[in-house]
């Protein structure tokens, strides 16, 4: 595939983190968080997301179509974005996986297993009944390094009080029940919302 | 925090607490499906009913430690104010924030210690239009005395345009959504237009003493005959006396309406007979063009707020070098947005930092006077505010709303 068919679409969060929606798949493997150059090791993409210079990239999160990548400097995403999406659209075209799989350790159990399970089990018993009642859904994706990363789904995605379901809701019911959860990592695309049960309409 | 449902800005602000790690407690209109779950971090309070607001708010804090509290918009500033009375925090007197409400209230008030505004009137909706038309003086504006976002604000240039204006606007007046908001929606008011270039002055009051965090010119004249807003840049262009009259002027109106301790958002305008103010807010900024501003250390607009209320050490009040802008971007047409295309392109544009779309596809665009939901925002910064205007020019025309006509 040319680097110049893939299409990417970037949506600042705010000046630290922003999402990169692609038009092919980037890694069909389930979720790959790395927060750290030595993870990124073996995975052509995020090392060179780790390298781009200047951006101070902290942590880079890949599922499906979606490259979310945050970073601490403080120069725009107009700037850093450009560069993200020359590491994105050559790792590509390169024809090599552009995410690698999880080290075995990761994949086979451990920890972030066990805590999957119980988060799991507490959106399914408790955060999904509540959102269900404004026509949403929360989806886990993954947990990695204790870091629970959800996609929302329904009267949730595009929600202008997301951040607040998100934050005052989830969180801290997660804080509450598994104190061992370190952060959460919302991976929804809220503009592709059609259907959000709250949406802004006032100056 | 009191984030109404339909705000534009509850990310940035509970984005601005997390940065602070201030523990948030948000309150809404309407419940959260979390409430019951999470009872000291979401409330619901009666925002229409800012007194009843107050006493449930004083009942929350019996049980939960309150030690600042902040509004997010007009509505919201009032109950923020009637909860700072009631609870001893910091925050603009009630009387104060429900006059900065009420568009007509404002004018007396101004008038009354000598801030140059419009000469004005108030008039019943059930007043005759033509008859009207017939003894006010032109060019006039007429306006609703809340709705926010120049909903509704129309201007007349002769006795057929005023009585056409008058028709329309007492019309949305009387759709049930307004008129269900209180006696305010009976009332018209009507005042002279005033010429000149506009600006918006951004500004945080500490004692009564306004500090001017921004001003921002806005380059597209709003001569009417509607008012929809689309760019601000800042720094203005304005010559240094001309700033200096707009920052007394709209000193003298924070004095006038008794606003002592919070944000405030200004609009103003300026001609060869001085400063004029013609709207001031116990609020800040709408919609999402606070993220045009950036202050020391990076601090948004936000921060600054919540670190007002809660009486943490401020920053530096010095906005950014660069200069900033933002388009609210213009209904296009009326109808429901199938898509917008051309979004890489606009944010491919050099100096462009942002564009957020925030209508999604079904919405229905309601063009102005009658709407008053931008379908999104572009954002630029860069080193003069004529290359932002550029730049928010061409990331606009880049962009293609693809919309179904209104059945």
């Amino acid at each position: 595939m040319s680097p110049a068919d893939i299409r990417i679409t970037a949506e600042p969060i705010d000046t630290g983190r922003c999402k990169f929606l692609v038009s092919e798949p980037v890694h069909a493997g389930g979720v790959r968080r790395f927060t750290s150059p030595v993870e990124a090791q073996g995975s052509p993409l995020a090392e060179a997301l780790f390298a781009i210079p200047g951006a101070e990239v902290a942590e880079v999160i890949v599922s499906g179509n979606l490259v979310t990548v945050a970073k601490r400097s403080p120069a725009p995403w107009q700037a850093v974005g450009k560069a993200v999406g020359q590491a994105i659209r050559a790792a590509l075209a390169s024809g090599q996986p552009a995410v690698a799989a999880p080290p075995a350790a990761a994949a086979g159990g451990g920890n972030d297993d066990s805590l999957y399970e119980r988060v799991a089990d507490l959106f399914e018993q408790q955060v999904n009944p509540m959102v269900a009642r404004h026509g949403g859904r929360v989806e886990l994706i993954d947990v990695q390094d204790a870091v629970v990363m959800l996609r929302m789904a329904g009267g949730c995605q595009g929600c202008g009080m997301a951040d607040v379901t998100l934050r005052q809701g989830i969180e801290g019911l997660l804080q509450q029940h598994l104190p061992e959860v370190k952060g959460v990592v919302d991976i929804t695309d809220h503009g592709a919302g059609s259907n959000p049960y709250f949406a802004a309409a006032k100056k | 925090m009191l984030l109404p449902t339909a705000t534009y800005r509850t990310t940035a602000f509970v984005t601005a607490a997390r940065r602070l790690a201030v523990e948030l407690t948000v309150a809404s209109e309407q419940p959260s499906t979390f409430q019951q779950a999470q009872p000291d971090r979401l409330l619901t309070l009666p925002f229409a009913i800012p007194e009843r607001a107050a006493l449930e708010a004083q009942a929350f804090a019996t049980r939960v430690p309150v030690h600042g509290v902040v509004g997010v918009d007009d509505d919201t500033a009032v109950v923020a104010a009637a909860v700072a009375a009631a609870l001893g925090l910091r925050g603009h007197p009630l009387a104060a924030a429900l006059a900065a409400r009420d568009k007509h209230r404002q004018r007396v008030l101004c008038a009354e210690r000598g801030v140059p505004v419009p000469p004005f009137a108030l008039y019943a909706t059930t007043a005759d239009g033509a008859a009207l038309a017939a003894r006010v003086r032109y060019p006039c504006v007429l306006k609703p005395l809340r709705l926010a976002a120049s909903r509704g604000v129309i201007r007349a240039d002769d006795p057929a345009g005023f009585t056409a204006a008058w028709q329309r606007l007492t019309a949305l007046l009387a759709t049930p959504e307004i008129a269900a908001c209180g006696d305010w929606t009976r009332q018209v008011l009507v005042e002279d237009f005033v010429p000149g270039p506009e600006v918006a002055l951004e500004g945080l009051v500490t004692g009564g003493q306004l500090h001017t965090l921004a001003l921002f010119d806005k380059p597209d004249p709003l001569d009417g005959p509607f008012f929809e807003e689309t760019l601000y840049v800042t720094p203005s262009g304005l010559p240094p006396p001309a700033e200096r009259a707009i920052a007394a002027c709209a000193q003298a109106a924070v004095t006038a309406l008794g606003l002592t301790e919070g944000p405030v958002h200004a609009e103003l305008r300026h001609n060869d007979h001085g400063a004029w103010l013609i709207e001031l807010a116990a609020r800040p900024i709408g919609g999402r063009c606070s993220a045009a501003l950036r202050f020391a250390d990076g601090a948004s607009l936000e921060e600054v707020i919540l670190r007002q209320a809660l009486g943490l050490p401020l920053p530096l009040l010095e906005r950014e070098r660069t200069a900033s802008g933002v388009m609210m971007i213009p209904v296009p047409r009326a109808g429901t947005l199938r898509e917008v295309r051309g979004l890489a392109a606009a944010r491919a544009v050099p100096l462009v930092t942002d564009v957020a779309i925030t209508a999604h596809p079904g919405d229905a665009l309601v063009p102005w006077p009658e709407g008053s939901r931008y379908p999104g925002f572009i954002f630029a910064r860069g080193e003069t505010a004529g290359a932002v205007e550029r730049a928010l020019r061409d990331a606009y025309a880049r962009l293609d709303f693809l919309i179904d006509p209104v059945a």
